[in-house]
């Protein structure tokens, strides 16, 4: 009996170790994240369902729901929502790439400057990078002082604009998972590769995009969604063309004081994210590669 | 072996020449003035300590370094400014490199691939390798999903579908287990020999490198110590430093006190003496005797024979052989080796006093100084 005891006891330790002791630990941050995160989204729930929000005896219905998906200028601003926020992704990749390469495998004393100065650009507030981009962009900002001609207007209060500064905001939480997945891959891999008779572009396309992968899926699950619900960036330097999801949702709450309508959006945008995240997610752990 | 191939006389198939190579990092002399001739075929071994410049000859070999001087010519032609992918050779790293998000058909179809071959000429390709280097029914396995023996075929697999005029190994079994290991060293050498490819061998380990290679190359310091057959290594060791690294071996500082038809005595009174042969002139020698060309001595043996007393003062059992560490009244300290097979053989035990005989000519000269340090030691 003892020596079963013996065996016995280590085994469970080590299995369910983290049981009870994790719990208490936990209790405390779960909690708030009940209260926090998910009272705010029961709150949403409810508003999205009754009928007169928020009036609670006005009655349920589903009315919310089909009034924003049958209503085609949500269609719009979830085209234009989308676009900017992939063209802003796309650009973020352009930079994060070959900025986490150079972070890896190049700098050398220079990597933890890179990452520093990542890491400080997004502690900058917001709004005051924003406003930094109205300077750049603007009719007599830098980038119209250094090009030669005439002022190019489309530069900012425009979807161009929008893209180029949520590509700035952002660009910390592209480069660094990337950077992270990067780290993993073995240096020998591209010597290998040099030796095999690899360029720079196969070298790219089928070792070190490949394993930085799951970095890619984990940078847009981290930046797609915060571009989506976005809307100080789109009021800041955007302009007609841009309206973006964020902004939409803003105004049916706050402007029109459609509790029903603004509810219903936010939390159809929410599964569409939680949906998209799971997916991003599922890849990146299907790219992981165990070394 | 092919070495001695007398019809590759015009032919350079498979063959390397290091002439006058000398590679500095900063104020390194990694590689010094180092000029090797590696006959296609051969199995060809580099040896030495880390940051010896093996390694760094390899890689110059293989492109991923430039020589700052002399010439690298690979089957007759100047390589030395060419880049690694344009070479004829490919390399087998050490931590293998191979692509964790490929298949095992994959990895090895990866330079195929490149060089943009028939899709059907690729297959027979990784086909006829895999069955060359027994993998047949891992193809597609991911290399996480293979054990170190393996990953280190599909390694050899990857570089040999290319057809390599020379194939360039650093240090590759470093990674595996001793057991692994060994078959390994086995298997490369059959392989090898099968393929006929040359194999440029990078090692740290003295007896991978004898077990495997046609020639050694012992480095040190970033120039070739000696450049010989395993067995002349051994054997005929050129410098202190060669018979240090090669097997373990007994340096001992010989005085000449007597010179007679190439026979040198050190005598140490009482009968005890230490002898060599050779033509030194000098009265000073270093000599190297091996561990198990040591014999305890019954009584004193014939003229020819150095005999020399100590106290033993360590006995390791080693399973097949017993290795005893003899102090001599010199204060050198000798080891020997006993072969174990005689089962109930008695060992002298620590602290004893025992009396040791070698042939003279077991007594090999690995260097001499000049009379400037006139005082023997005690």
């Amino acid at each position: 009996m003892a020596a079963v005891d013996v065996a016995v006891t280590p085994a469970r330790k080590a299995r369910g170790g983290s049981g009870r002791g994790a719990l208490g630990i936990l209790f405390a941050p779960v909690t708030l994240l009940i209260v926090l995160f998910l009272g705010p989204m029961v709150i949403m729930g409810a508003m999205s369902l009754l009928r007169f929000p928020p009036n609670t005896a006005s009655g349920y219905t589903f009315q919310h729901y089909i009034d924003v998906l049958t209503d085609p200028l949500n269609w719009k601003i979830a085209w234009t929502t989308w676009w900017i926020a992939t063209a802003a992704m796309v650009i973020m990749l352009a930079i994060s790439l070959p900025l986490a390469y150079y972070m890896v495998f190049r700098a050398g004393r220079w990597e933890l400057f890179v990452l520093l100065s990542l890491v400080l650009a997004d502690e900058l507030a917001p709004v005051v990078k924003i406003y930094a981009w109205q300077v750049i962009l603007g009719r007599n900002g830098i980038v119209n002082w250094l090009i030669p001609g005439p002022p190019k207007t489309w530069l900012l209060f425009s979807p161009f604009a929008v893209i180029v500064t949520l590509a700035a905001s952002y660009i910390t939480y592209t480069t660094i998972p990337i950077y992270a997945a990067m780290k993993a891959i073995d240096a020998s891999m591209f010597e290998s590769a040099i030796d095999l008779g690899a360029g720079w572009w196969v070298q790219s396309r089928r070792i070190l995009i490949p394993l930085a992968a799951p970095g890619i899926f984990i940078a847009m699950i981290l930046v797609y969604i915060p571009m989506l619900t976005d809307f100080v960036t789109a009021d800041i330097v955007g302009g007609t063309g841009s309206y973006m999801m964020g902004q939409r949702v803003r105004d049916l709450i706050l402007g029109a004081g459609d509790w029903g309508a603004g509810s219903a959006l936010n939390l159809v945008m929410l599964v569409l994210s939680i949906v998209f995240s799971l997916v991003a997610y599922r890849l990146a752990r299907l790219n992981r590669i165990q070394t | 072996m092919s070495a001695a191939d007398p019809s590759g006389a015009m032919s350079h198939e498979g063959e390397i020449v290091i002439e006058a190579v000398t590679k500095r990092f900063d104020d390194v002399t990694a590689v010094d003035d180092v000029s090797i001739t590696i006959p296609g075929g051969e199995f060809f071994s580099m040896l030495g300590p880390s940051g010896c410049g093996k390694t760094t000859t390899l890689r110059m070999i293989a492109g991923f370094e430039r020589a700052d001087d002399g010439r690298i010519l690979l089957q007759g032609k100047d390589v030395t400014n060419v880049p690694p992918a344009k070479r004829n050779v490919n390399m087998v790293f050490q931590a293998y490199g191979l692509f964790p998000h490929m298949t095992v058909t994959e990895n090895i179809a990866f330079g195929p691939k490149i060089k943009k071959l028939r899709r059907s000429e690729i297959a027979d390709r990784v086909a006829e390798v895999i069955a060359t280097v027994r993998l047949e029914g891992l193809q597609d396995r991911r290399p996480t999903q293979l054990s170190g023996g393996q990953q280190q075929r599909v390694a050899l697999a990857r570089a040999l579908v290319n057809r390599p005029a020379a194939l360039l190994l650093d240090e590759p079994l470093g990674a595996l287990d001793l057991k692994l290991r060994k078959e390994m060293q086995l298997e490369l050498k059959e392989l090898q020999q099968r393929t006929g490819t040359t194999f440029v061998y990078v090692t740290h380990d003295q007896e991978e490198a004898m077990t495997m290679s046609d020639r050694i190359a012992v480095m040190n310091l970033g120039v070739v110590e000696q450049l010989a057959t395993p067995r002349e290594l051994y054997q005929r060791p050129a410098s202190p430093f060669v018979a240090g690294f090669i097997g373990t071996s007994n340096l001992i500082e010989l005085r000449v006190d007597r010179r007679d038809a190439g026979l040198l005595t050190m005598d140490l009174g009482q009968g005890e003496r230490i002898l060599a042969v050779g033509g030194v002139q000098e009265d000073r020698a270093t000599i190297t005797v091996r561990p198990e060309w040591i014999k305890l001595a019954n009584g004193t043996p014939d003229d020819r024979a150095s005999y020399v007393g100590g106290t033993v003062v360590d006995v390791v059992y080693l399973g097949s052989i017993t290795q005893l560490i003899v102090l001599l009244r010199t204060g050198e300290r000798l080891t020997v080796h006993r072969l174990n097979d005689e089962v109930g053989a008695t060992e002298p035990e620590p602290g004893e006093h025992v009396m040791l005989r070698w042939a003279a000519d077991h007594s090999y000269i690995v260097g001499s100084s000049p009379s400037t340090l006139a005082e023997p030691p005690a």
